[in-house]
């Protein structure tokens, strides 16, 4: 027995199975986290290795090489680049995508304990750093405060951080740039000398002072009690009064020689949001956590939280992501429902009857909701591609009921019973309906095949398709004809009414339509060669239209944000690099009204963070956040106000070089713009200098390139103290007790901890500020040595000005520096082929090499594994077809359509002004499936026509008739699906529009030409049928 | 109107139809996959591991000066393929439906 006879023999049973199905779907979709991609996890590895005191060229030699040497062996490995600074070196190892990275980390462990014997000695250990998706925080939010600003980070730790932490999937809560209490002693050096004392001295007395000491137990009586010291001082008023010693037998006291300041910490970074001042909350969360959800308990907990801080406390949201993903999913869930609108409409105006709409429309829900537990089941999430992939699915899922239903009609209607008919109804398409699919799943399996960036992003889209495709054939080989049995039946002409006015109308426009349809091919038949030549020229002229088209990587997506970061030179003092920092602020915030928060920050965070050896960082860096309003509520999208504010940075004369990052920089795949990089390498680091500087003033006058920033830093100035070992040796010093001195002096000696309310805050001893302000205050300090003597550095060395060398950086173990621009407005390929114009015009030193990177090196990689995908999906589907039809020539005809498919894509693109990206050609690629399957559903029927004895043309034209309702209805239902996708409406969907776009013109062009040119090209071939037939009856005729 | 009652090996199959094809008779009706043996000589036909081939048995009614011919061609065709088999039968056909 059948699974269709089984299925109409036992309804019940089918029933039960498929509301099974829907209620695990509810189930899964109810626990489905959502979030905005796939977890994609960039793999990349770094490792931190500290040479305290070390050059970069030091660095570069000692740390940096052998690493990469020995880190080269790791498998996978696709890029090695390293950065060597003062101090740090940082070798980044960037895989292939779809790498086991606990595997790579592994092997990177194994490769740095072989290879550290062979540091220097003094190198710390190397440390490993994982960065994962999962790290990109979730939320930012600013917290300014008036009066309360000294206490806001203890009041936040508290009332915020803690209580934040605690909510379920909370990776991680940290506070940015709040102050810091801390306890100032400044000495006057002159006082001290006088008093023959040292900053150390003063130190160890503080220290000793502060101290809680328990005694042991004393045994009185019959009790035993503890005994304790208690120095610790309990208000730091008490160390005003310090006695430091005696001099001439006077008392010296700490407010003797200098002022005790219960004070803020000297900021190196300065936080503000909308100017005023404040700290940044950073919210992570956890691996596989559900952002939305965790996002939904900040917000709800914010105001819970906020009644318990003082009222001068405010805090503002800068950015959430899960705004962005909720909006992008309710959007796209608003274009499957639509889609299915459409679906419904198209289904019931050309059937007319409610029942059959019913049947057919019964396949959507059961089988798109088996994706939600496909995705349960993978631990997935619903995301921008699962859901976009049930709107491409939607129109594809109802063509194989649509067909099955069709038959089982047509039986209905000749006198059988449903039961009957639903059976060999069923019986008579199923094979037709299985190898429809095959070609489908044919084009969306591979896709789960594809390697690289892209691969990651479609292996779900695939997945979900062939899954949802697969269901539902299998509902329109049971539930649709169980169904059918039991609610279908011959149905009397219609009464009239209103159903008879709006169906009957439509009913004669689509016979309008066949009629029109019939004389057309007709005509079409009669005049072969003028069709054949026609559609030639149309698909040549659509190739011209290939170079109007542009190229991009991924289009971009409006994400209401904006990152900006502004380099002032060097070495400027954070005082003013605030006053630039507020200036840009109130400029941008009243030309701007979309930008809703703008959170600054300026200068270093902290020296020995390890974010810090990632970005740009100094007294002199400025980075701007700035939240905007939601893209529907404004004229302006992100791009062009970051143009502008490009435009407004010009005019500020102080800055040395800026970027401006509309939707925020490694925010992850659709947001911020694609990059060209310009990579210069060599080892003489004055020649490729030279040549990244020639490529950055050619990169600058590019049209279309904006934001060109070059990797090499300019020297920076610092001091140097010079130290005379000899005579050193001969006042009894050496280097460690000079360059500590001086440390403790104008750095500060952390002398002790003063503990309140369970805090601990430093004790910081110094010179006061004049004394740490000019090169002679340096050169006075006083040292001493083991004898106590008094030894002023100017004595032992001098201090001089010093360029500071440069940071190293290297790829794939070259020394390179980098030239970056973004691309705006322009298309990839035109920016790189003038760049390599630019190469050749060159006259390149010896040992200079070029390369371009960025965006563009992705995009080619992705660009030819989608060439090679739609080569193997096009074999693929001509397999499919071919076993189906048992015919060499049958799919060869059906797939000449092809070609017009890409037509269609390159004037819809044209029409439309999308560009061709890796969304478009995904399209293009799917358009393989669909369009040969209305080749399938014309040219099977036409065979069978002439199987049945009618002659070549009478087939095809009498086959083109009766097959243009049914094509016309898939087509319609895959087109009008698509629509909404194509609209773009909403946020975030508008990364889906190029891939609606093409594949709705696509399938367009394609289906009318399949109308048209398909039975012409048949005729063209069918001649050869009619040969090979006669032959065959010689054939016969000589062996009777 | 007389009876031909044609059995033959299902290899002949295609043969056997354009024949009828080619003297237009349109009427017939068929068993596939029959299984028979012969009564003097040649292989049994039934389908088995030992005997795997199969016969197939078309009835046809025609005007009895279409049997002749039918037969000539029949007797043409298995003269050419004795080994495959092919038998056929002729009687009276009183008039039905």
């Amino acid at each position: 027995m059948s699974i269709y006879e089984k299925a109409v023999k036992k309804p019940i049973s089918v029933i039960l199975i498929f509301v099974g199905v829907i209620i695990m779907g509810m189930f899964s979709l109810r626990y489905l986290p959502i979030d905005l991609y796939p977890e994609i996890d960039p793999p990349i590895v770094s490792i931190f290795t500290f040479y305290q005191g070390a050059s970069a060229a030091d660095i570069e030699t000692n740390v940096t090489r052998i690493l990469e040497d020995n880190l080269n062996t790791v498998n996978n490995l696709k890029e090695l680049t390293s950065t060597s600074k003062d101090n740090t070196s940082l070798v980044m190892l960037e895989f292939e995508w779809g790498t086991n990275l606990d595997e790579a980390t592994n092997d990177i462990r194994d490769a740095l304990g072989r290879v550290e014997s062979y540091l220097p000695e003094g190198v710390e250990k190397p440390i490993i750093f994982k960065f994962s998706t999962s790290m990109i925080p979730i939320m930012l939010l600013s917290a300014t405060a008036e009066e309360s600003y000294p206490a806001l980070t203890k009041i936040l730790d508290e009332g915020i951080v803690n209580p934040l932490n605690r909510i379920e999937g909370v990776g991680a809560v940290s506070l940015s740039g709040g102050p810091k209490r801390e306890i100032q002693v400044n000495v006057d050096p002159r006082k001290i000398e006088a008093y023959n004392m040292s900053v150390e001295q003063i130190g160890a007395v503080i220290g000793q002072e502060n101290i809680n000491l328990p005694g042991g137990n004393l045994d009185i009586g019959s009790h035993r009690y503890p005994v304790r010291v208690e120095g610790e001082f309990k208000s730091s008023d008490e160390l005003k009064h310090l006695v430091l010693g005696n001099f001439q037998g006077r008392i010296i006291r700490l407010s003797d020689v200098g002022t005790v300041k219960d004070t803020l910490a000297e900021t190196t970074i300065d936080e503000r949001a909308n100017g005023r001042v404040g700290a940044r909350i950073v919210i992570q969360k956890q691996s596989g956590a559900n952002s939305v959800e965790i996002a939904q308990e900040v917000r709800d907990r914010l105001p819970v939280l906020m009644k318990n801080l003082p009222p001068d406390v405010e805090i503002e949201t800068i950015f959430d992501t899960s705004e962005f993903i909720e909006n992008s999913i309710s959007s796209l869930a608003n274009t499957v429902m639509y889609a299915g609108i459409f679906v419904v409409l198209v289904v019931l105006f050309f059937l007319g009857r409610w029942r059959a709409t019913f049947i057919i429309i019964l396949t959507i829900p059961v089988s798109l909701i088996v994706s939600f537990i496909y995705l349960y089941a993978t631990g997935n999430t619903l995301n921008i591609i699962s859901l976009s992939s049930l709107s491409i699915a939607i129109g594809m899922v109802v063509d194989d009921a649509i067909v099955v239903l069709e038959n089982i009609t047509h039986h209905i209607e000749k006198g059988s019973s449903p039961r009957e008919a639903a059976i060999y109804g069923t019986n008579e398409v199923g094979l037709a309906v299985v190898a429809t699919t095959l070609t489908v799943v044919a084009v969306f399996f591979p896709l789960t095949l594809v390697q690289g960036l892209s691969g990651i992003m479609f292996r779900q889209l695939g997945m979900i398709v062939t899954l949802v495709v697969i269901v539902s054939t299998i509902a329109a080989l049971t539930l649709t004809p169980m169904l059918s049995s039991q609610m279908l039946r011959l149905m009397p002409p219609r009464k009239k009414g209103v159903a008879k006015a709006v169906f009957g109308t439509f009913e004669k426009f689509l016979v309008w339509l066949d009629n029109i349809y019939e004389k057309t091919l007709g005509f079409a038949v009669r005049h072969r060669v003028m069709v054949v030549i026609v559609s030639v020229i149309i698909f040549v002229a659509s190739i011209s239209l290939v170079s109007l088209v542009g190229t991009e990587f991924i289009p971009p997506a409006d994400n209401a944000r904006i990152e900006a970061t502004v380099e002032l030179p060097m070495s400027l003092r954070l005082e003013k690099t605030q006053k630039v920092a507020r200036d840009l602020e109130n400029i941008w915030q009243e030309k701007y009204p979309e930008i809703e928060v703008i959170s600054t920050s300026a200068g270093v965070a902290d020296e020995d963070n390890i974010f810090s050896a990632f970005g740009e960082n100094g007294t002199h860096v400025i980075n701007f956040t700035m939240r905007l309003s939601n893209s529907s509520e404004r004229e302006r999208d992100i791009y062009q106000i970051g143009d502008l504010m490009r435009q407004d940075l010009d005019s500020v004369t102080l800055l040395k070089d800026y970027t401006v990052s509309p939707g925020g920089s490694g925010g992850g795949m659709g947001s911020g713009a694609s990059t060209v990089e310009v990579i210069v390498s060599g080892y003489n680091m004055e020649e490729t200098g030279r040549v990244a500087d020639h490529f950055m003033e050619k990169l600058e006058n590019m049209e279309g390139l904006r934001d060109i920033d070059i990797s090499r830093d300019d020297p920076k100035m610092e001091y140097q103290l010079v130290l005379d070992r000899e005579k050193l040796g001969i006042y009894g010093l050496n280097t460690a007790t000079v360059a500590n001195a001086m440390r403790n002096r104008i750095n500060g000696l952390i002398a002790a901890q003063y503990r309140e309310d369970g805090d601990e805050y430093d004790v910081r001893v110094r010179f006061s500020e004049p004394f740490r302000e000019s090169i002679e205050s340096v050169e006075n300090i006083l040292v001493y040595n083991t004898q106590g003597e008094a030894i002023r550095i100017r004595e032992v060395g001098s201090v001089e000005e010093y360029m500071a060398p440069l940071s190293i950086e290297r790829r794939n173990r070259q020394r390179v520096i980098t030239v970056t621009g973004s691309l705006y407005d322009a298309s990839i390929t035109d920016v790189v082929n003038e760049i390599n114009a630019e190469v050749d015009r060159m006259d390149l030193p010896q040992g200079v090499g070029i390369d371009i990177g960025g965006t563009a090196e992705d995009q080619q990689e992705s660009f030819a594994d989608l060439g090679l995908l739609l080569g193997l999906i096009i074999i693929l589907v001509y397999i499919v077809m071919a076993s189906q039809f048992e015919s060499l020539r049958s799919p060869f005809i059906i797939m000449l359509t092809l070609p017009f498919a890409f037509t269609g894509v390159f004037i819809a693109l044209f029409i439309t002004g999308t560009t061709l990206n890796l969304i478009s050609m995904i399209g293009g690629v799917m358009l393989v499936g669909i369009v040969v399957k209305n080749g399938i559903v014309l040219i099977d029927y036409i065979n069978l026509l002439r199987d049945r004895g009618m002659s070549l043309v009478q087939a095809v034209v009498a086959g083109g008739k009766s097959r243009l309702r049914p094509v016309l209805m898939t087509t319609l239902t895959t087109i009008l699906g698509m629509l909404p996708l194509a609209i773009g409406i909403g946020e975030g969907a508008e990364i889906w529009r190029p891939m609606g776009v093409a594949i709705i013109g696509g399938l367009t062009v394609s289906t009318m030409l399949t109308l048209v040119l398909m039975p012409v090209v048949y005729t063209m071939f069918g001649a050869n049928r009619m040969k090979s037939e006669r032959k065959r009856i010689a054939k016969l005729e000589e062996s009777i | 109107m007389k009876t031909v009652f044609i059995t033959y090996n299902q290899a002949l199959t295609e043969k056997i139809e354009h024949i009828l094809d080619k003297l237009a008779i349109r009427g017939y009706t068929r068993w596939p996959q029959v299984q028979g043996r012969g009564t003097k000589d040649g292989e049994p036909h039934q389908g088995t591991h030992t005997w795997p081939a199969m016969n197939e048995a078309i009835i046809t009614v025609v005007e009895e000066d279409r049997v002749a011919g039918l037969l000539e061609h029949l007797n043409h065709l298995n003269d050419k393929a004795e080994m495959q088999g092919l038998r056929a039968f002729v009687w009276e056909a009183e008039i039905g439906v």
